[in-house]
């Protein structure tokens, strides 16, 4: 089976007054109908080489690729209107935050709806929408549905957000950091439904995460970005066999729960790993 | 004699029928030289406590004593010199057109404290950020080299008491180690007293030898560092928490 999503040698980079900058140098990786993690500290690159898969790189930074193809679409030149028809239907995004990434004047209801019926769906539109809403286990669908995202809590507001992306049914979804701003409990219902949602319709996932722990347990696959690298690839069950000195850091530095080790490890940055 | 003692703390904002009963019946105490951690989830009154012994909230019920002796409200000058408190989000909680060197001198000035200068870079040197940066701003550090000023600045009047809330949640994980190790290293340098509030209950663990467990604004329950890494808990809230807290375990029924 061809991959549903190939990249190859992506390179971001921005203007600055040294000159452009290049935050992503140089992705490449494949992704079927699994769960991909990409895992970094900030400033690694992983929410960017996320949004220039769906071609929302900011418009003074300069996306480029050897290759970007989705399902046999070549996404480098794609038109404006090729885009629209692409996003939203067939990939779509799920951002860290539901406070700053819903429409606060527009209620669940007629935002999820608004997504069905730009995707053809105009009759249907109410009754799809509620049957999303209850997918992602909100109990009273039809008070949500009212609702303005100020009157849900984070947890509900990300389903709704989780809801609205998955409306359409779309082949590929990013996920970019989508439990961040979440409580640990809250956060693992929602990586199940997630979760759920991805083994039952055979979508693709990429989550981007900070947490390299939650994503090796959740991910099949893990990439490790650096400086804009990806520093390693890894079985995410075998995350112990990590090899390269910064995933091994990374693992190393976080405390836990039984662990007594005093002090802590601390990640020693090689410039050699820039390279 | 405890040198923190808390008894039956309520906090209300608000009033009437909008009000927020954010904590109901608090009680712990915190004895000198140790470090206590309180965890929760949002919204849980875990910060408020913080925010309520240090004067920032406005108590509506209950005691809170230092060595024995009831505070004040308004704290006195005295209580700022034993208790200081490090914030959440170094990038929120430093001025942002003030110098390191203003941020670090003014409680000094108000304090009445003599060498300031010589103080200042002391505390610098502590907190491993090193005299060159006394005459920078906030926005050309990073946010560890922030969260360090912010700690230097609790330090700068000599408190035996430090309140922590989530020192490290806004930081990268290799920073917040570095942070972590530092705050341990502080703490048996000098003695210091901890008390920290932290929504992961790693970090809970790594630095404090009792902790309790809140929920709606109360105390669900308290625990020593052992209880916890036994899992010797009573409360179903605490072993849930737990639980979330090892990661994402996959529902066997939809095991491929």
């Amino acid at each position: 089976m061809s991959p549903l999503l190939s990249v190859e040698n992506l390179r971001i980079a921005f203007p600055s007054r040294q000159g452009p900058v290049e935050v992503v140098r140089g992705v490449s990786f494949e992704l079927g109908r699994e769960r991909l993690g990409i895992v970094g500290e900030s400033g690694s690159g992983k929410s960017q080489t996320g949004r220039a898969i769906l071609g929302l790189t900011p418009v003074t930074g300069k996306a480029t690729a050897d290759r970007l193809e989705f399902d046999g679409i070549d996404l480098r030149n794609a038109t404006p209107a090729r885009w629209r028809s692409l996003r939203g239907a067939r990939m779509s995004m799920v951002m860290q935050d539901p406070k700053f990434s819903l429409n606060p004047v527009m209620t669940i209801g007629k935002q999820l709806m608004e997504a069905v019926k730009l995707h053809g769906g105009q009759s249907e539109a109410r009754d799809k929408s509620i049957a999303m809403l209850e997918a992602v286990q909100i109990r009273d669908p039809d008070r949500v549905m009212a609702a303005y995202p100020h009157e849900l809590s984070g947890g509900m507001g990300q389903r709704a957000m989780i809801a609205m992306m998955l409306v359409t049914e779309p082949d590929l979804l990013i996920a970019d950091e989508p439990t961040s701003a979440l409580d640990v409990t809250v956060q693992i219902e929602v990586l199940r439904i997630l979760d759920r949602l991805v083994s039952e319709r055979g979508m693709g996932l990429i989550f981007i995460s900070h947490d390299l722990e939650l994503v090796s347990t959740f991910c099949d696959r893990v990439l490790v970005m650096y400086a804009g690298q990806v520093v390693e690839e890894l079985d995410a069950a075998k995350m112990s066999e990590a090899r390269h000195p910064y995933t091994r850091g990374l693992l190393g530095c976080l405390p836990k729960i039984n662990g007594d080790v005093r002090p802590l490890p601390v990640l020693a940055r090689d410039a050699a790993w820039l390279e | 004699m405890a040198l923190i003692e808390i008894e039956e703390l309520e906090v209300v904002f608000g009033s009437g029928g909008r009000s927020v009963h954010a904590l109901r019946g608090v009680s712990f105490t915190v004895e000198e030289g140790e470090s206590f951690g309180i965890v929760g989830e949002s919204g849980s009154g875990k910060s408020t406590v913080l925010r309520a012994a240090c004067g920032l909230a406005p108590v509506t019920g209950g005691r809170i004593l230092i060595d024995g002796v009831p505070v004040t409200s308004p704290r006195d000058p005295a209580f700022y010199r034993r208790v200081q408190m490090v914030f959440q989000d170094p990038y929120a909680s430093l001025h942002p057109r003030h110098t390191i060197d203003r941020v670090l001198s003014e409680p000094l000035a108000i304090h009445g404290f003599d060498r300031r200068e010589a103080r200042v870079e002391q505390a610098l040197v502590e907190v491993g950020l090193g005299k060159g940066f006394r005459f920078r701003y906030p926005h050309q550090l990073s946010g560890g080299q922030r969260q360090r000023v912010a700690i230097a600045r609790a330090l700068i009047l000599e408190p035996k008491v430090i309140l922590l809330d989530e020192p490290t949640s806004a930081l990268d994980a290799s920073i917040q180690a570095e942070v972590l190790n530092l705050l341990d290293r502080l703490r048996a340098e000098r003695g210091l007293t901890y008390v920290l509030v932290s929504h992961d209950l790693a970090v809970v663990s790594h630095m404090c030898e009792r902790l309790m467990v809140m929920q709606n604004g109360a105390v669900v329950e308290q625990l020593t560092r052992q209880a916890l890494r036994d899992h010797a808990t009573t409360e179903d809230y605490t072993r849930n928490l737990l639980t979330a807290s090892e990661g994402f375990t996959r529902d066997p029924a939809l095991q491929t």
